[in-house]
């Protein structure tokens, strides 16, 4: 029967009625299109269901390719890519550890002071790993700083000599050309070489830290089209920042340096070796995040909040110190580097990428009359953000969906880079805001059509990198900007980010809302001072700041490290209160109306992504309902010809197995013994770890943990195995290397109840099984991460392939 | 005192002043005469008297140190004073700020060099809450600093650095040619008829524009730590005059302003990405997802129409 039921493939698709019933979900589940000959457990007996050993029965729903095969009619339907789909690519990272018998030898062996020596590598891992972060942070900022002054020279000195004597669209064209061909290059490298690359990095490296293993996400190749990207990127004069990569940079570098080698360089430095898995790489991977927010804000507690807020869902509290740890030393680097850069060593008074300056004038104060204010910029903040996100959800939607070849990409973001110069020209030509340049501290003054002496205010807002610029409108004394040039400034500004966010450049967000948020915030606080005729309170660089948190907070609604990261950004403790407000105020307006702007691009990308709580109206559903099966099972003791065909099918490509008891007679009911990974298989199949050459004496050693290790973590596919006709007769014993004490719930499970197993022990594979220890089904991170909350209930998203 | 030329370009430009703006010129001129004589008078009290009152713990040296310190300080008060607009702190007072420091420097620097003078600085300097000298001398200190004073004078301080003077020549000549060119019109003149004044003195104008953002580069580049390096104030001042003159009442600095270019490549730039989008939007194949059906339970009527179908 079970060859049978993948010969049947999906012949389900006309019971869809029978499901309508089914679970209380509203929108027509995929389910109704289901296996058919996968159904009613209930009445088979579980011998039925579990062929054992048999290419048959599908476990996990990680990558099902059945559907294309045999029946003409069940031809799979295509749809245009929406949000509510799943995507094949992602599979889970394996964080639950293998307590198999090699793993039990090895710590015995090992001693006490060994474990003492592990400790201190993972102190030397996290100093490494803040050293070289912070390393990184400086050489984007010089790079940027350098390269940026000199393309604005250019420039000016082209617009100085053309407002003279006319011709001032061949400067227009300059502006645009520099732009749009520096971007060229940015865009090329990321489309072409590593797209996983492209954007700010945080919702790539919030899904790692989820558990989902996004391909290439950190690799070597990518930290430096990362680094290379963003520099262009910010030079190419897009709406971006290079803070939010930094994050991806930092996690990049923990990620490398903690397995003490490069597999892209091949290299392998043999150090490190014991953290060469998936769960000691997780928590490096943390610590570097915390390291890039760090250094880009020089906020390391922030930092440490980022990777506990965003991505930590196993946490404790020797880990938090080791970030903690390795956040203090990337922004101590990054500040020692840039003081003796900037010629005053050790100065140590700039300690991020962007520094806010300081704002402890006694006009910075604020009152408790201003906290009401402060809330309603909160919810002007919080509309604005939720405006920004619905506009850039269509946008993304529309570049999946059409522009999806990478020469468009690089065409797109080239036109947006031109256009970008082209508005900021135009802003700039039409602006009559003269400020004097006498005591003004602007880097690139241009005149214009300003009296001698004098500079366009708008050329400061626009012929700036956008950190310059915030700091500028932060601080800048009240009557530097005239209210039209804040309010067209930010119009546009607004609308210029929303569209450069998510094209395929390296690029961060956390800047341009920083500046649009500051350009209102200022332009509020301008208004205000008006009103109250003037008073001292109505300091415009103080409502700057708050119209940039309010407008971060909209966007991005991250709320406890971004109210620590904007009060360490600023070095005053006494703001920690009204930014809070802002921050929450911003994201319950926001959530109102649209989600976050990082988790709607993981939920555009189809990852699946497990929440912190299950969906609040599912605990009907129970384990039966959410597991795939069947599953494909392994005997205890199986013919190698099994195994190497079920690894080589491709239509299945299952990273679990259970593993039974094996019985000679197969029809007898078998218990579950165990969980064997797809890698320990391949390992095992790769050193020929079969009975009879134990027996034989062949083998010259026992196979240790080591060897598990140094495959990982790109195991080689199966193909590259060679097994030949006479082993596949051999038999492997898998109950040395299996993982004994696999997790299970029975079938009668809430999803709640699983989710909450799965979530908190980070799982990736759930077996279900029922009464008799008979494994039933497989729960994994799809089966999960499918129910989602929608606007009508509980929906269920499908799987696709992507 | 302050060197000739200096003088002459105050005088120059109250001239220059006086031609346009006749009221406020005149207005300034009174104020000078008492301002000099009282000061003056001050400093004679205070030498030929010696301080009044008894103060038995001063030493008759300190008294003089003190003495001299306070008509330093009034002489140079006054001389900031007078000078205050249009600015020539740094021209004008740069001996006498000297000569305060010397002043100062004798009072603080003799502790520990010979027993009188140890007291004559402890008495001076900390004997009491207010400590005035040492305020007195901080405040010209910052105010020194503050308008960079240092920037246009030579490295020992003593007189203007050469590429001052070179400014200052310049300026002078430009406020020459100003005056020349203006002489024989009305002084109220309708703001767009200066054309005489921008063709004759542009070449002079240039010259002191390119001079002085020569010398703002030059200033930036030997001081790399930050962009506040300012020029001295002098300098700043009297460019900044020039500009106003230049730009704002002479109406010289006409730009060509080329609109129609601009807007034409503008909207040229801005109307790509609409054929971009549109063209992607018509041309390009909308990208599928094929749907992968899972496998979950199905309801026992399925699986027994299954069965029967397969066995």
């Amino acid at each position: 029967m079970a060859n049978v039921a993948k010969k049947v493939s999906w012949s389900g698709r006309d019971r869809d009625d029978d499901e309508d019933g089914r679970a209380g979900e509203t929108t027509p589940l995929l389910n109704g299109t289901g296996p058919g000959a996968a159904g009613g457990a209930r009445q088979l007996t579980p011998s039925s269901f579990l062929r054992i050993g048999q290419l048959s029965n599908v476990d996990l729903n990680e990558d099902i390719h059945e559907l294309q095969t045999e029946l003409p009619r069940q031809r799979p339907n295509e749809i245009p890519h929406n949000e509510k789909l799943l995507s094949l690519k992602y599979e889970s990272l394996d964080y639950d550890n293998s307590e198999n018998q090699l793993f039990l030898e090895e710590e015995r062996r090992i001693n006490h002071a060994a474990f003492r020596t592990v400790e201190i590598k993972r102190w030397v891992i996290c100093a490494m790993i803040g050293i070289l972060t912070g390393l990184v942070a400086c050489f984007i900022d010089i790079v940027v700083e350098n390269l940026a002054g000199l393309k604005y020279r250019v420039v000016k000195d082209n617009i100085d000599k053309f407002t003279a004597k006319g011709g001032l669209s061949f400067s227009l064209l300059l502006w645009a050309t520099l732009n749009a061909s520096v971007v060229m290059v940015g865009s090329v490298i990321v489309a072409f070489i590593e797209p996983v690359a492209a954007g700010s990095g945080i919702p790539q490296i919030k899904c790692y830290l989820n558990g989902v293993k996004i391909p290439h996400v950190v690799r070597l190749k990518t930290l430096v089209i990362k680094v290379c990207g963003v520099i262009l990127s910010v030079v190419g004069g897009l709406a971006v920042g290079k803070e939010g990569p930094m994050i991806h940079s930092g996690a990049v570098i923990a990620a490398g340096i903690s397995q003490g080698r490069s597999t892209s360089l091949k290299r392998d430095f043999k150090i490190f070796e014991y953290f060469r898995r998936d769960t000691e790489k997780r928590d490096f991977v943390s610590a570097g995040a915390a390291a890039g927010v760090s250094a880009a804000f020089g906020a390391p507690v922030g930092g440490v909040l980022f990777s506990l807020e965003e991505g930590a869902s196993f946490w404790n509290q020797f880990l938090t110190w080791r970030i903690f740890f390795a956040s203090m030393i990337s922004t101590f680097t990054l500040n020692s580097v840039l003081s003796v850069y900037h010629g005053n060593a050790w100065d140590l008074s700039s300690p991020g990428l962007i520094n806010f300056g300081r704002f402890d004038s006694e006009k910075m104060g604020y009152t408790i009359q201003e906290i009401p204010i402060f809330i309603f910029m909160g919810v002007v903040g919080g509309i604005l953000g939720a405006l920004f996100n619905a506009l850039n959800y269509w946008l993304t939607m529309f570049r999946i969906r059409y522009i999806h070849r990478p020469c468009l990409q690089v065409v797109e973001a080239m036109l947006v880079a031109a256009v970008t110069a082209t508005v900021g020209f135009v802003m700039i030509y039409c602006s009559r805001d003269c400020q004097p340049i006498q005591g003004s501290s602007v880097a690139y003054p241009l005149q214009l059509f300003c009296a001698d002496g004098e500079y366009n205010s708008m050329a400061t807002a626009f012929f700036n990198t956008p950190e310059k610029s915030v700091v500028n409108l932060f601080h800048d004394p009240p009557g530097s900007y005239n209210p039209m040039t804040l309010g067209m400034f930010t119009l546009m500004y607004f609308f210029l980010a929303c569209w450069t966010y998510g094209l395929t450049v390296s690029a961060g967000v956390f800047i341009p809302s920083l500046l649009i948020g500051a350009a209102w915030g200022r332009l509020f606080g301008i208004s205000l001072s008006y009103l109250t005729k003037g008073s001292i309170w109505a300091d415009p660089g103080k409502y700057a700041l708050m119209g940039a948190a309010a407008q971060l907070g909209g966007i991005v609604r991250m709320t406890l490290s971004l109210t620590v990261i904007m009060m360490e950004a600023t070095g005053n403790v006494t703001y920690g209160f009204p930014i809070m407000l802002v921050l929450m105020t911003a994201k319950i307006v926001g959530d109102y109306f649209v989600e976050g702007l990082y988790d709607m691009h993981i939920q555009l990308q189809s990852v699946p992504f497990l929440h912190w709580e299950a969906p609040v109206t599912s605990h009907s559903l129970t384990a039966r309902e959410v597991m795939s099966t069947p599953v494909t099972c392994l005997r205890r003791i199986e013919r190698v010809g099994t195994v190497v065909d079920i690894l080589s099918d491709t239509s299945s490509n299952h990273n679990g197995f259970p593993v039974v008891e094996s019985n000679p007679d197969t029809t007898q009911v078998a218990g579950l013994r165990g969980l064997i990974l797809r890698s320990q298989l391949i390992v095992l199949l790769k050193h020929k770890v079969f009975v009879e050459r134990a027996n034989l004496s062949l083998v010259q050693r026992r196979l240790k943990l080591k060897d598990f290790r140094d495959a990982y973590p790109r195991f080689p596919p199966i193909q590259s195995i060679h097994v030949s006709q006479d082993e596949r007769e051999c038999m492997i014993d898998l109950s040395e290397f299996m993982n004994p004490s696999p997790y299970t719930v029975p079938q009668e499970a809430s999803l709640p109840r699983v989710f909450k197993l799965f979530r908190a022990l980070g799982l990736r594979h759930l077996v279900v099984v029922d009464n008799r220890n008979e494994v039933v089904g497989m729960v994994t991170r799809k089966d999960l991460a499918r129910y989602r909350l929608g606007k009508e209930g509980l929906e269920e998203l499908s799987l696709a392939q992507t | 005192m302050a060197p000739p030329q200096s003088f002459s370009g105050v005088l120059l430009l109250v001239l220059a002043l006086a031609v346009l703006d006749p009221a406020a010129a005149a207005a300034e001129e009174p104020r000078w005469a008492p301002a000099l004589e009282a000061a003056e008078g001050l400093a004679e009290e205070l030498w030929g008297a010696g301080l009044p009152g008894d103060l038995p713990e001063l030493e008759p040296e300190c008294r003089s140190l003190l003495a001299a310190f306070a008509e330093g300080c009034a002489a140079l008060t006054g001389c900031l004073g007078r000078r205050a607009r249009p600015v020539r702190l740094c021209q004008g007072c740069h001996g006498l700020y000297r000569r305060l420091l010397t002043l100062y420097g004798s009072i603080a620097r003799a502790v520990g060099n010979s027993s009188e003078s140890h007291n004559c600085a402890k008495s001076i300097l900390t004997s009491d809450r207010l400590q005035i000298v040492v305020t007195l001398s901080e405040f010209f200190n910052e105010t020194w600093e503050a308008a960079n004073c240092a920037n246009c004078l030579k490295n020992n301080s003593e007189g203007l650095s050469n590429s001052t003077e070179e400014f200052l020549d310049l300026f002078n000549k430009s406020l020459t040619c100003f005056e020349h060119n203006l002489q024989g019109q009305t002084v109220y003149l309708s703001p767009n008829n200066y054309t005489e004044v921008c063709k004759n003195c542009n070449e002079t104008y240039t010259k002191l524009n390119d001079l002085y953002n020569n010398l703002q580069r030059m200033n930036r580049q030997s001081d790399e730590s930050g962009h506040s390096a300012h020029l001295c104030i002098d300098v700043e001042d009297a460019m900044n005059i020039t500009r106003k003159l230049w730009s704002r009442t002479f109406n010289c600095s006409l730009p060509c302003s080329d609109t129609v270019p601009v807007i034409a490549v503008s909207s040229f730039i801005l109307f790509l990405p609409i054929v971009f989008y549109l063209s992607s939007f018509l041309h390009s194949k909308q990208k599928k997802r094929i749907l992968i059906l899972p496998k979950r339970i199905q309801s026992n009527a399925s699986l027994v129409n299954i069965q029967e179908k397969y066995s």
